[in-house]
């Protein structure tokens, strides 16, 4: 269900109202929620949600502000879109944010569509075009393949989704790549390989 | 100038019109976000090129605007016609258009999107609108390449779009059937068919004039033709309990329904000030009125379009001079008085 109010974002709060004992039920998203006034409640809608944040603490990701940082720090290097800019605005700069962010909205993509995959028309006019594309994109390949730290950045912030929607297991999924993924860090640097040449520039 | 909301067929239907839009991107430039003021006008101008001596289906020019450059009222009286909507009428950015002389088809360019098709026909039409949508897609499809991914569909700027890009959409009038204790839940449960409804008019839970849009909630996982299927289905089904509810009523207070209708006949011929609200209350009761037999006019006439012609932007644009709120609600009046028909 779309929010109510903005009707672009999904809806992920139920609010109830009674006033005078007639009742009242609003769908909103997080963003339209935390604009609107709801006197003493109105601390729940800032920032995080408290249950989240408990979570969150339990399954190890606390320092919480500097890997935010660092997924929020994403940015698409055709148009300069950052993960913040589209989590504020819910849109996409360029057709190349779509693969640049894919880890990070599929899931959401999946969850407000029922589906990721289009099943309807394709363009009759551009099967070369779309070949080329597909070429440039294995050429783009191995310049946008992703550093550990992003790939750490990007499933930390699946990791918190998960736990906003409350979808444990997927939570559990991205807490062990985390950590893996920080062992083998931890691994290459006690072996002395330091690769940090590899990356110059997005 | 007879526009598409004119046809006074229109009224006799509970399905006021069929709408579907299709929003695509040109693969050569960045979404509308990105695209700076420079090469969106490079971009509208190229389209325009594309696009020029195109002919809508009854052979006539379309007309070419700079939607930017039109004055704040033109722009609100296009969205209160449909041809734009909300998020359009905000946006400064180099915006260019094409509308068919009776404003049942339009393309916008740079807005939201790159390009939006939008087809509008009278009554339950949906098949149509979107056939009519689908060969405006291809012809353009002809000039440019469209940024699509094989996984996702067409990409749009809103990835509450992208897949088909498809809104289908049906206008409702539900004056009957949204007084039942039950309708909140059906409204709610239109979810499990992949469908929304809501009203309107009117902010929040209030809703005026009894009109429903009944849409499609996803655009991806179905093909186009599926989802045009499920609001078309749905919107039949709203179409036939509205008419069983009526037909109930028509049986059991036939007295109290006629009095309401020709009450509210009364109150807008001789009514010196009407406000959006009372007016489309009222109107809303001639609407069924016209509808179920019970009122016939004079001369053929299309209530659905008086409830385009009350809304604040044409009445500013018909009076020589601004108008205050309260002038409004009387400049309201005073076009109900002059317009609707007498009865036979």
């Amino acid at each position: 269900m779309l929010c109510e109010r903005c009707r672009i974002r999904e809806a992920n709060i139920k609010y109830t109202e009674v006033i005078n004992g007639i009742k009242t039920e609003h769908n909103l998203c997080a963003q339209c929620a935390k604009e609107m006034d709801f006197g003493p409640y109105s601390a729940i809608f800032d920032g995080e949600f408290p249950l989240a944040k408990l979570l969150s603490g339990l399954l190890g990701i606390g320092e919480e502000t500097q890997e935010e940082k660092s997924y929020k720090g994403i940015v698409c290097p055709v148009c300069k879109t950052s993960y913040d800019d589209f989590v504020e605005k819910s849109r996409f700069g360029c057709q190349d944010c779509y693969s640049v962010f894919d880890p990070l909205i599929r899931d959401n993509i999946k969850k407000i569509q029922g589906s990721d995959r289009h099943v309807g028309k394709v363009p009759k006019f551009q099967a070369e075009s779309i070949q080329n594309q597909g070429e440039e994109t294995k050429k783009q390949g191995p310049k946008k393949e992703l550093t550990p730290e992003e790939k750490i950045a990007m499933l930390q912030a699946r990791l918190k989704e998960a736990l906003q929607r409350e979808e444990y297991e997927e939570a559990a999924v991205c807490r062990d790549e985390i950590r893996q993924l920080k062992e083998a860090a931890q691994e290459h640097s006690e072996n002395g390989m330091d690769e940090k040449e590899s990356e110059t520039d997005a | 100038m007879r526009r598409w909301f004119d046809d006074t067929a229109l009224d006799s239907s509970v399905v006021l019109y069929s709408r579907v839009r299709l929003v695509r991107n040109w693969s050569e430039y960045p979404f509308s976000l990105r695209l700076s003021d420079a090469d969106g006008e490079e971009m509208v101008n190229r389209l325009f090129q594309c696009t020029d001596g195109w002919m809508d289906e009854m052979g006539r020019p379309y007309q070419k605007e700079w939607l930017n450059r039109l004055s704040e009222l033109d722009r609100e009286g296009l969205k209160e016609r449909r041809v734009l909507n909300s998020a359009l009428l905000e946006r400064k950015a180099p915006m260019g258009a094409l509308v068919s002389e009776d404003e049942s088809i339009s393309l916008i360019f740079n807005g939201t999107d790159h390009v939006r098709i939008q087809t509008i026909f009278p009554g339950l039409a949906l098949r149509e609108a979107f056939q009519l949508a689908d060969a405006l897609d291809d012809k353009i499809n002809e000039k440019i390449s469209y940024s699509f991914d094989k996984k996702y569909g067409y990409l749009t700027s809103f990835p509450t779009n992208v897949g088909t890009g498809l809104h289908a959409s049906t206008l409702l009038h539900l004056p009957s059937l949204s007084k039942g204790k039950k309708f909140n839940n059906l409204m709610a449960e239109m979810g499990r068919f992949g469908t929304t409804i809501r009203g309107l008019l009117g902010e929040g839970s209030e809703n005026y004039g009894d009109l429903y849009v009944v849409s499609n909630q996803k655009t991806m996982g179905q093909t186009e033709k599926e989802m045009v299927d499920v609001v078309n289905r749905v919107t039949l089904q709203l179409a036939g309990q509205e008419k069983q509810v009526r037909e109930m009523y028509k049986k059991s207070h036939k007295m109290e329904l006629e009095d309401e209708i020709y009450k509210s006949y009364g109150v807008l011929k001789y009514a010196r000030k009407l406000s959006m609200k009372e007016a489309m209350t009222y109107l809303s009761q001639i609407l069924m009125g016209v509808s179920e037999g019970i009122l016939t006019f004079r001369e053929p006439y299309s209530i659905y379009s008086m409830m385009l012609g009350i809304q604040p932007a044409n009445l500013k644009k018909l009076s020589d001079r601004p108008l205050g709120k309260a002038e409004l609600d009387g400049a309201r009046a005073r076009y109900i008085r002059e317009e609707l028909p007498e009865l036979k």
